[in-house]
């Protein structure tokens, strides 16, 4: 899983943004978003960052993990990420 | 080029629990869009910039400049930037200046009239990599591109589009109307498609640059654009999917009160380094020459509330003609 060719992201004190270059759209991701874009630069898999995200967030109940994976399948969709 | 400023907008909000954000927040521009010299081979009559052989500014920053501004821009992280001009691929640098971004990862777009897209340099750009050549069709017929483009010839802009298709370097078209293109409209969409370009863009022309002195022959009607905007709507429909036809249809005046609320985060710069807030106004609110792009970037969040701004915008609804002096550049 990897950024789409003409995605590129950046932190913000606010989280991220995501821009799609080609469409000139930009995406304002919060904390959790722009760690989960993050983690799929580093090269994680998708089991990993949730496993990553509810350890850093400290949240054992899996709202992160739930909120996690429910963006990663709306990034895919976009074409914002490509396996 | 002439149009309004089309800029990187926050269109969607893709996280799971969406934050508010403007460019006030954003610690760097999202876009920057370089006009990196105003010299050009050709003179068109509706030029924003007046730009023609021998319109070089004689302050063009020197290649300790342009290659500190590039490092600059890559530092701040900036996710996108366009070459365009006057025309881009005549600086004697422009080969070296898009390696230099697109080495270090930058998305890069070209806006060029297509005149020396030779098969050599469109198989250099793919091998760079940029993001996309925006090539600038004004008609989609030999008489009409040629009657708007001095000096231009039709067969070798569409010659360089075929020759980007072959390299596969992706391709966008940029359209000016005018009173004697705009029934065009719709075959210059079908030949963007044609020409395997994935964006085709458009909006009003300006009253500005050499507009100033060509309006006459220039200007359409609001008849005239009703109906221009009439087939773009139905291009938008036909072309879904395949082509993304996109078109600014509001005029220069709602376009600015809309900016005033929601500045874009886009940093115009010119030639000399000097940064203005909006193509379509006066106003400069840096200059690389004095100043790092980053503190550029805090004053372009400040500027945009000076008085002045507001109160040009304001006397533009009465006297359209006060953008014929967007050369003259008012510093905030």
């Amino acid at each position: 899983m990897k950024l789409a060719k003409y995605v590129k992201f950046r932190e913000e004190k606010f989280g991220g943004v995501l821009f799609e270059t080609r469409s000139e759209k930009v995406f304002t991701l919060n904390p959790t978003a722009a760690a989960v874009v993050r983690a799929i630069e580093q090269g994680a898999g998708e089991g990993d960052i949730v496993d990553r995200l509810t350890e850093d967030f400290h949240n054992p109940d899996g709202a992160v993990a739930g909120e996690a994976a429910a963006f990663i399948a709306q990034l895919k969709e976009q074409g914002l990420v490509v396996e | 080029m002439n149009r309004l400023d089309r800029s990187a907008e926050e269109a969607q909000m893709a996280s799971a629990e969406p934050v508010r954000s403007s460019s006030e927040d954003l610690g760097a521009p999202l876009y920057i869009a370089w006009q990196v010299t105003n010299e050009c081979n050709l003179a068109c009559l509706h030029c924003i910039e007046e730009s023609g052989p021998g319109k070089a500014f004689r302050d063009e920053f020197d290649t300790q400049q342009v290659f500190g501004f590039l490092q600059q821009v890559m530092d701040l992280d900036v996710p996108y930037l366009s070459f365009s001009g006057g025309e881009p691929m005549v600086h004697p640098q422009f080969f070296e200046m898009v390696e230099f971004v697109c080495a270090r990862d930058g998305q890069l777009k070209i806006e060029t009239n297509g005149h020396y897209l030779n098969p050599e340099n469109c198989r250099r750009l793919n091998e760079l990599g940029v993001k996309a050549v925006q090539v600038s069709l004004d008609g989609a017929s030999r008489e009409t591109f040629n009657r708007m483009r001095i000096r231009g010839d039709y067969d070798i802009a569409i010659e360089g589009v075929r020759n980007l298709r072959k390299a596969d370097v992706p391709i966008e078209i940029n359209y000016s109307p005018t009173r004697f293109n705009v029934h065009e409209i719709g075959a210059a969409v079908d030949l963007a498609y044609e020409l395997g370009a994935y964006s085709f863009y458009t909006g009003r022309t300006m009253y500005t640059g050499n507009a100033v002195k060509t309006w006459h022959l220039l200007a359409p009607s609001e008849e005239q654009y009703v109906e221009y905007f009439r087939v773009l709507h139905e291009k938008v429909e036909e072309y879904r999917g395949r082509l993304r036809v996109h078109f600014h249809e509001m005029g220069l005046l709602d376009e600015l009160r809309y900016r005033l609320q929601h500045p874009a985060a886009l940093l115009i710069v010119l030639p000399n380094g000097l940064v203005k807030l909006i193509n379509a106004l006066p106003f400069v609110c840096g200059d690389l020459r004095r100043q790092t792009l980053s503190e550029i970037w805090k004053n372009f969040q400040n500027a945009w509330k000076d008085p002045r701004i507001a109160e040009f915008v304001d006397e533009l609804a009465t006297n359209p003609q006060k953008t014929s002096a967007l050369h003259k550049w008012v510093y905030l």
